[in-house]
């Protein structure tokens, strides 16, 4: 696995954290590495829901190029193992069917929209349908609060695409730090096998991103 | 530190081979069976659990702990990762409800044998004095049927057992520390010097991270990952600092065993054991004295559904006291941005504190108060943060690319305790057929102006660190209440020694009982309370009242 290419600036030049898997415990570096191999062969999602799912979530985390990880496997995944956060909205159903639900009405919108259904949508009109539903609020969106929508779709896929190693690359984390820990914490300080922020004033706040 | 050794031995139990857990010691633990009455049984083995579990095997007590989660052990079943330690969390189903839900799971509450404290930062400052009498004081709240100095030795004891590392500690009763203070990374450093600017006192600490070698535990690795379990040892829980000195004194940890009832002899009105289920099979430990200790929410939740004809609103439920006055704090967390690199992932996220803000201000509109510590989000956690702000697409991978620039603080405010803010039984159930709980959280107006006014000095100190961007996501951490103690029935479900009103045998020894939440991150507290209710249980039985 190497370092995400292709997309706007390395900010992390070199930075490969799985060139240090040696250097982390065995129980660690396989629950870590089983992300990086084939994703238990297990679905929730039918293979059309998992198609909605696949285009939503690269709207989301802003894949469009390659290598893209995998999240709508590993949020199907977690989903077949009913894997939750431990809770739900009172007016939400249970996750698996929140997701069910969500998807549908995506493609719904899709259809009412632009005629054709979300996978089949250009990405710009997946943008648009995305956006759509955040700029909803907390108002109603298909029989759902859209904002409670928008957390299920937002946290699944940030825990799937953060959990990552390709994602660590491109932010400049090393990953799991047991046994080896950290020797030279502090501003600016930096370990051998850490690599400075190449462009250290992008500042996307600034600059808007 | 060899006053410590002989009370609690647990640090001298542990192996010092570079593994973590004392097989042996779990092996030759002893076995009670179910129709042995036990003296004591004791629901979760958390925080307050496990410190009664430990107590009470010193006094020679026969005393089982049952815990619904696994019996951990570092070594197999902790990653250094943040998605790998999702099995530490209590991820069964609960809905939230209330104009301001609470999420839960990683963010509230744990699972196994150490409880929560298994992944809790690691934070263990005491409660102020003025937090046991708010009603008086300040006229918002409730008064504790006990007072700080009832706690103060037993603060100073678990301190002790931890042990915490922390300066000098000059708010509330004013105190020291048994660990010197742990050096800062980035993230502490500038919370430090953003403080120090604006005149704002902040101390490195306190925290239950060995500093230097205690007993077999060796020294924190730095490594950032004390939300994901310690696989060094270096940060305390009941599973390195109570369990094992408990297990050596013939005390039983039952895992896997989950409680659904409490069971209560209709007739005499006492509790006669618990009902739980372990490996799909439905079992009964009979017991002399029951004690609960599942958290704010599993323990409400199991006293609700432990109705009975005696009881037919739920066990120690007769004035409707059950699952009430839960609290959270607001926890906003405030992130800044410096181009140097901060890298707040290479050192422990509990670092620096500052209870300047804690006490009541008369030229503030608002009652009571805050207090703000480093919090150093992981990858996982940090991306809730920059989606907060609204991102998504390439602007989310834009921000979160920036990852290593920012340095974040987080407030823990006292919201007040309100009756409507209740765990109650909702209609769906659990895989074993067993209501899940539903718990309703609302803020009131003090609530959210004392959010304001904490994330306003959060902004202030990292502007004052040089941050040129500020960002806050609005949170909550830290849930105790549901079962308070009071001074009579009418106001409370146990009294100040842990024991229910209701049912002379039944004690509740966990996050709970707590009538106020302070300022303070829970877990010392909920320890020192649980210590001074053992001890009250031992004296009473020794007399021949308990
Ligand atoms: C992310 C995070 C960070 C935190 N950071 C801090 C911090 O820095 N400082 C601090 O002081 N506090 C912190 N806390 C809070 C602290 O961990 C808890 O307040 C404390 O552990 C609660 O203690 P307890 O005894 O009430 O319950 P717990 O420690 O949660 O123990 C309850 C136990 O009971 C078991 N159980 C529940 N129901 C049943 C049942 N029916 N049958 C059998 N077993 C059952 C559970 O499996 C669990 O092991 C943090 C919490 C979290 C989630
Ligand atoms: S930073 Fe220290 S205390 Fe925290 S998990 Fe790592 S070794 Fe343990």
């Amino acid at each position: 696995m190497t370092g995400i290419s292709g997309r706007r600036r390395e900010r992390f030049p070199g930075f490969d954290v799985v060139a240090q898997a040696s250097k982390w415990d065995p129980v660690t570096a396989g629950s870590v590495l089983a992300r990086l191999g084939p994703q238990p062969d297990v679905s929730f999602f039918t293979p059309a829901e998992r198609a909605v799912a696949a285009a939503l979530l690269d709207q989301l985390l802003g894949q469009h190029e390659e290598p893209l990880v995998p999240a709508a496997q590993m949020v199907d995944a977690r989903l077949a193992v009913r894997q939750t956060d431990g809770w739900r909205y009172e007016d939400m159903p249970e996750d698996g069917q929140a997701w069910r639900d969500s998807l549908s009405a995506l493609d719904a919108d899709a259809d009412g929209r632009f005629g054709s259904g979300f996978v089949t949508c250009s990405p710009k009109e997946q943008a648009a349908l995305v956006q759509a539903v955040q700029d909803l609020g907390s108002g109603d969106w298909h029989g759902l609060v859209a904002s409670h929508v928008w957390s299920l779709w937002i946290r699944y896929g940030c825990t799937a695409f953060y959990s990552h190693p390709q994602a660590w690359n491109e932010i400049g984390f090393p990953g799991p730090a047991y046994p080896r820990g950290y020797k030279n914490p502090g501003i600016d300080a930096l370990e051998p096998f850490e690599v400075r922020d190449a462009q250290p004033s992008d500042n996307p706040v600034r600059d808007g991103a | 530190m060899r006053g410590v050794r002989a009370r609690n031995e647990s640090a001298w139990l542990l192996p010092n081979d570079g593994t973590r857990t004392s097989h042996g010691l779990r092996r030759g633990m002893r076995e009670f069976a179910d129709d042995d009455e036990v003296d004591l049984v004791i629901v979760g083995c958390g925080a307050g659990g496990s410190t009664l579990l430990q107590r009470l095997a010193r006094a020679g007590w026969r005393v089982v702990a049952l815990d619904a989660g696994p019996f951990w052990d570092p070594d197999a079943d902790w990653v250094s990762d943040e998605a790998g330690s999702h099995h530490l969390y209590w991820t069964e189903p609960r809905v939230i409800a209330g104009d301001d839900p609470i999420p839960m799971g990683s963010n509230n509450s744990g699972r196994g044998v150490g409880g929560s404290m298994v992944h809790y930062a690691g934070y263990t400052p005491r409660f102020h004095p003025s937090d046991f009498m708010t009603w008086t004081q300040d006229g918002v709240g409730a008064d504790w049927p006990i007072r700080y100095p009832d706690l103060r030795p037993y603060y100073a004891a678990i301190e002790q057992e931890l042990p915490v590392a922390g300066e000098h500690w000059p708010w509330g009763d004013p105190h020291s520390y048994p660990h010197r203070p742990h050096p800062v990374g980035g993230n502490g450093e500038l919370f430090l010097r953003g403080a120090g600017r604006l005149g704002i006192t902040a101390k490195v600490g306190p925290v239950a991270i060995t500093n230097g070698r205690f007993g077999n535990r060796p020294h924190c690795i730095y490594r950032g990952f004390c939300l994901q379990g310690c696989k060094v040892n270096a940060k305390a829980s009941p599973l390195i600092t109570h369990i094992p000195d408990a297990l050596a004194r013939g005390a039983e940890v039952r895992p896997d065993a989950m409680v659904t009832r409490v069971e209560i002899d209709e007739r005499t009105g006492r509790a006669t054991g618990v009902h739980y289920s372990r490996g799909g099979v439905a079992r009964f430990q009979r017991a002399r004295m029951v004690a609960v200790a599942g958290y704010s929410i599993e323990t409400p939740r199991l006293l609700l559904n432990s109705a009975s004809e005696r009881f037919p609103a739920g066990l120690c439920n007769d004035f409707d006291q059950v699952g009430r006055y839960l609290m959270v704090q607001g926890a906003p967390q405030t992130a800044g941005r410096f181009d140097a690199e901060v890298r707040m992932y290479k050192a422990p996220p509990p670092e620096v504190s500052t209870e300047q803000f804690y006490e009541t201000d008369r030229a503030k509109p608002y009652q009571r108060g805050f207090s703000i510590q480093t919090v150093s989000p992981l990858p996982i956690t940090w991306a809730e943060h920059v989606a907060a702000q609204g991102h998504w697409g390439p602007a989310l991978r834009e921000y979160m690319s920036d990852y290593v620039h920012w340095s974040c603080l987080g407030a823990l405010c006292e919201l007040l305790p309100q009756a409507e803010n209740r765990v109650t039984l909702a209609e769906q159930t659990d895989q074993r057929g067993m209501p899940v709980a539903r718990f309703s959280y609302s803020r009131c107006e003090n609530d959210r102006q004392v959010m304001r006014a904490a994330q306003q000095v959060m902004e202030d100190i990292l502007r004052a660190a040089g941050a040129d961007e500020v960002i806050t996501i609005d949170r909550y951490a830290h849930l105790v209440g549901g079962a308070r103690m009071a001074a009579d029935e009418q106001h409370g479900v146990v009294d100040a020694d842990c024991r229910s009103f209701a049912v002379p045998n039944l004690y509740i020894t966990d996050g709970s009982v707590l009538p106020t939440q302070g300022s303070a991150n829970p877990a010392l507290t909920i320890m020192a309370v649980t210590a001074r209710a053992a001890d009250r249980l031992i004296a009473g039985a020794r007399a021949g009242t308990g």
